[in-house]
């Protein structure tokens, strides 16, 4: 009985992805021919002020009237999405809708081949399930419809991640230098990619060996990404015709300039702060997110895949400008290692913390700004739910993928961690 | 002596005790686990009645929300405001102005004017003031109905400011009174225009102050305000206005329906349970107290304790328990936090002053209760004089979360931390019991037959049968089921908002109502479990529903308490009890009783239904897509639950 059971699912024909993913991009398309830009754009939780659609708009139209969009400090994009949008890629709402709906699909197939790597199948009974997880999880498609570019960040990490894991060494360091250029935080995750290119990206979790790496060989990938990287500054330079987009773009990840109201833990600490502490802190809120690289790096080296994973979660929380698809893209990676479910400790906790933060955030920030009955801290609290909620996710994550080696679990025993 | 010799040796294994406590001697990983487990097997033996204590902690406390000695007296706390604390001018030659507009809006009356003519007297009249003023014409047509009519309104521009601030005047053509069937609010439109020439008189106000006379009972104000804030919505066309001032902070709502008045009754809830800064309140609480010397009421309630008029034991109650004073207090409290409740959690509002607070405007409306006296045109004219100086003090919008009450009476409150726990105590309950049984459904308890026999003999094989053992949760299917369920809802919204419905829907009603209910019926077709290793879906269905039911009651709380502390009623139990049954007819009863408590509304509150749906169309009150969309695909989840 037991051995039919077993054998049943490889009799089932696979449910067929290609339809199943046309259905779930009819169903996208749909939802951004309704035309909800014009009433989420200006959600905060959606699009920080890195991000915003509309401050691109206002940069690329003072770009093509010769005036210097870096100059005035509202304008945050890398000088590349402002070519890009200046020159390739369409303007009008409509069109624009249609293509971040297009960049989710392909960050949602990306999704999907990073798993079959992973695997090393051509096709799997879990695809359409990933794909849905990525496309149809709101903290990726609301952010989408607000035309946040923080989609196209995650398209181009998912893209470096899968260039990764099949091992083409320039197009992946091309392509993180070209993520790092858009979003600076993201170089924490330089050392696990570099280690994924070295290595492979089979799951080890269960069977977690030192790897063997050559530091030179390290060395070498890490020089090519510090070349493309200067190539791409010099790029910006000709575009941007000067140097005075660095402090708009990367300076304000580290200074924080904008205090804008987000789902991150930054903006209300360094609103309640006194000037003379800012530096001091600025510093200290930078460095946290550096101290988690070399420990996950570390201890996750015999499968980089997962502690790309892992910081990926680590950014999505403490990064300086966080919208929802940053701890978005975390969660829907989940679906790549079905290896770990069972040995989650908490997953319905985590599930239901998100569910109340993801309800609480919009609500407070509707009664702090809206309707007036609410102040600041009533979303402050409702970001910190949130990130209890990210944590959760983190640890668990942690736990489970370090877990797994130990094998399942047995009658009357009990884990410990020493 | 025994003690005596007996006390060191104790002493000494308090100490060890103490010592042990920090230094714990042998492994500590297997004592904290030892620990961790006694804890948890504690709170599971435990759980049933946690969850009983925190339902009947939450139920009681909703009961005991009107008891007199819960909450506090009012206070002002913003120290600007000042209230009563000027002399008021308004006098008896204003009253006599007043009589004479009234004279006039009577003869108005009788001429039988369109609305349109009586908008342009009324134009004309503030005109006649030196007041710049104009006419605003709009149109409602919601699904059945059209609505048209034509607002008056006249600004005083701020004499001692740059005008970025206005407070308004309001009265409505309708009166509350009836809920606006058709009672004329003359004497609050004749306080309007005798106030817009005594105002004008003076030179003190640094705020824009704007008088609005509004047409019909909601809809005028609703075109007007849209207009001001220049928000646009779909079935209403309403001319632009010509003359615009400073943000709107406060408005005051004037409503005299009568000849004259004993009581200033106070309405206050706004749409979609918003409430206006309580300081609005206190400050005409002690305005009409103290310099109008007339006595607040909430809503229209006398109070039996002194008014002996209204002083009546109810039927139900012995005149000899009415008297105590503890169960009069608790009556009158518990008569004016219901109606507070019903205000609120339909998310109507309690009048025209409603409409303000969907623009973050706090307003309330001034109701002077019809009496053969002794009240009239002076007292209210100073009331809103007085109240107009203490607003014109303000330097910011009100604040300080002074927003989350219930009134129990016109001088005593609930802070927030009084009542909500009420009802996030049972979502907590809620909660709980979702996640036990989602813990219970990991688990499987099998009778396993023992092949060997063992040499102790029977009784240790009957000890071995009974076994519990780990099993899978698939969660898809739960959660596709909860996702259908809300679209479900969404189609639901969508039939009964539409116009074919709005137009014969005392047919139509019975007939949605059986298409709804059979339709979930389709998940009898759901295969039973393809493996019967995996948990059934029922119970993982049971375990959502349950931890999303407690999610919304406890979110809503904090912005419409009357609406969660409703649900908690409604669902609560009703979700809990919900258990799986082996035959069909026992299952189609079951999930018959849940269809009627969800989709009931359909056929037992037919224009409770409707005027929801107007409210949702007209004035954007989410209260009946709430229900359709959320409510009742609860409900219908957990009979899908007993279904499977």
């Amino acid at each position: 009985m037991a051995t039919s059971s077993k054998a049943s699912p490889s009799t089932y024909e696979y449910p067929n992805f290609y339809s199943s993913f046309f259905a779930i991009a009819a169903a996208r398309l749909w939802l951004s021919s309704k035309n909800l830009s014009d009433t989420l754009k200006h959600e905060q939780v959606l699009s920080s002020p890195l991000t915003s659609f509309e401050q691109l708009q206002e940069g690329i139209h003072l770009f093509k009237h010769g005036i210097d969009p870096y100059a005035g400090g509202s304008f945050r994009h890398s000088p590349l999405l402002l070519s890009f949008f200046a020159t390739l890629l369409p303007n009008s709402r409509w069109l624009a809708s249609v293509l971040w709906t297009l960049n989710d699909l392909l960050a949602s197939w990306i999704l999907v081949q990073i798993f079959r790597t992973r695997q090393n199948v051509r096709q799997s009974p879990r695809d359409t399930l990933i794909a849905a997880s990525y496309c149809l999880n709101p903290y990726i498609f609301l952010p989408s419809l607000a035309l946040s570019t923080s989609s196209f960040e995650n398209t181009l990490l998912l893209l470096t991640i899968l260039l990764a894991c099949k091992g083409k060494t320039s197009a992946t360091l091309f392509a993180l230098s070209f993520l790092v250029h858009l979003s600076l935080s993201t170089t924490i995750l330089l050392p696990p990619i570099l280690l994924l290119l070295a290595t492979d990206s089979f799951s080890h979790l269960a069977s977690p060996q030192p790897t063997s790496v050559k530091i030179r060989r390290l060395l070498e990938f890490f020089g090519e990404s510090l070349l493309y990287f200067g190539v791409l500054t010099l790029v910006s330079a000709l575009v941007a015709g000067g140097w005075e987009w660095i402090p708009q773009t990367w300076g304000a990840t580290l200074t924080l300039p904008d205090l804008t109201p987000n789902t991150g833990v930054w903006w209300y600490f360094f609103t309640e702060m006194f000037d003379h502490f800012r530096p001091f802190f600025l510093m200290v809120f930078s460095v946290h997110l550096i101290i988690y690289v070399i420990p996950v790096c570390l201890k996750f080296q015999h499968d980089p895949l997962y502690a790309t994973f892992i910081l990926v979660g680590i950014l999505g929380t403490y990064k300086s400008y966080t919208t929802l698809s940053d701890p978005g893209v975390f969660l829907s990676m989940f679906a790549v290692f079905p290896e770990i479910y069972p040995y989650l400790r908490h997953p319905i906790v985590t599930t239901l913390l998100h569910l109340h933060a993801s309800l609480l955030m919009p609500l407070f920030n509707h009664l702090w700004l809206t309707q007036g009955t609410g102040n600041a801290n009533f979303f402050y609290a409702s970001t910190l739910v949130f990130a209890c909620a990210q944590g959760a996710a983190l640890v668990d994550a942690v736990w489970a993928g370090l877990r797994i080696a130990i094998g399942p679990p047995v009658e009357g025993y009990v884990i410990v961690q020493e | 002596m025994d003690h005596l010799s007996d006390s060191p040796p104790r002493r000494r294994s308090i100490l060890v005790k103490f010592k042990e406590f920090f230094r714990p001697s042998g492994n500590i990983h297997e004592k904290r686990i030892r620990r961790r487990m006694r804890l948890v097997s504690q709170l599971n033996r435990r759980l049933p009645l946690i969850k009983i204590a925190l339902f009947l902690v939450g139920y009681l406390w909703m009961l005991l929300l009107p008891a007199p000695d819960l909450g506090r007296t009012t206070y002002i706390d913003e120290n600007a405001l000042q209230p009563a604390q000027v002399n008021t001018e308004w006098s008896w030659a204003d009253v006599h102005v007043a009589d004479q507009y009234l004279a006039q809006l009577e003869r108005v009356r009788d001429a039988n004017y369109s609305s349109q003519q009586r908008a342009q007297w009324l134009n004309e009249e503030f005109g006649k003031l030196g007041l710049s003023s104009s006419t605003q014409s709009y149109s409602f047509t919601p699904g059945v109905s059209t609505q048209n009519g034509t607002n008056a309104y006249a600004i005083i521009s701020a004499p001692r400011h740059s005008g970025t601030e206005a407070i308004v005047i309001s009265a409505s053509w309708l009166s509350r009174t009836g809920g606006g069937d058709g009672t004329l609010n003359l004497r609050g439109i004749s306080t309007v225009l005798a106030l817009a020439g005594f105002l004008k008189r003076h030179s003190y106000w640094g705020k824009d102050i704007v008088l609005v006379v509004s047409d019909g009972y909601l809809e005028g104000m609703q075109a007007w305000l849209g207009a001001y804030h220049g928000v646009s919505q779909a079935g209403l066309f309403a001319e632009p206005l010509k003359l615009t001032g400073g943000v709107i902070w406060t408005a005051l709502n004037i409503d005299y329906p009568g000849h004259s008045f004993s009581h200033l009754g106070i309405f206050f809830e706004g749409l979609n349970g918003r409430l206006p800064n309580q300081d609005l309140l206190n400050s005409v609480d002690r305005i009409s107290r103290y310099t109008g010397g007339v006595p607040v009421v909430l809503y229209d309630h006398l109070d039996p304790r002194e008014d002996p008029s209204v002083n009546q034991p109810p039927s139900w109650l012995s005149a000899a328990i009415y008297d105590v004073p503890q169960v009069k207090s608790f009556l009158v409290q518990a008569k004016n936090i219901a109606r507070h409740l019903r205000y609120q959690a339909n998310g109507r509002g309690s009048g025209v002053h409603g409409l303000f607070h969907q623009f973050r405007i706090d307003a309330i409306t001034l109701y002077a209760v019809p009496a053969t006296g002794p009240h009239g045109f002076h007292a209210i004219g100073r009331i809103v004089e007085s109240s107009l100086r203490t607003m014109n003090n303000l330097l910011e919008r009100l604040h300080a979360s002074f927003f989350f009450y219930i009134l129990t009476g016109p001088q005593h409150f609930l802070k927030i931390g009084l009542y909500l726990p009420s009802a996030v105590l049972i979502s907590v309950a809620i909660m709980f019991h979702g996640l036990s049984t989602w813990v219970d459904a990991g688990w499987v308890q099998e009778t396993r037959q023992v092949a060997e026999k063992t040499a102790s003999g029977e009784q240790e094989t009957a000890d071995q049968a009974i076994q519990w053992r780990r099993r899978q949760r698939p969660i898809t299917g739960a959660l596709c089921i909860m996702v259908a369920t809300h679209i479900y809802g969404f189609f639901l919204l969508n039939v009964v908002s539409s116009t074919w419905f709005a137009h014969n829907h005392q047919l139509l009603s019975a007939a949605v109502f059986v298409i709804f209910s059979l339709l979930p019926l389709a998940a009898l077709g759901i295969p039973q479990e393809s493996r019967s290793d995996d948990a059934p879906i029922a119970s993982i269905l049971k375990a959502f529903n349950l931890c999303f039911t407690s999610t919304i009651i406890s979110i809503i709380t904090v912005i419409n308490f009357a609406l969660a502390a409703s649900m908690a009623v409604l669902l609560g139990l009703p979700l809990i009890v919900s258990t799986p049954s082996p035959s069909l007819p026992l299952k189609l009863i079951k999930y018959a009783a849940y269809a009627c408590l969800g989709l009931g509304w359909l056929i037992f509150a037919r224009e409770e239904t409707m005027r929801s749906l107007w409210y949702w169309e007209v004035l954007r009150v989410w209260f009946a897509p709430f229900v359709c969309i959320v409510y009742v695909p609860l409900v219908i989840q957990c009979g899908i639950a007993c279904l499977l």
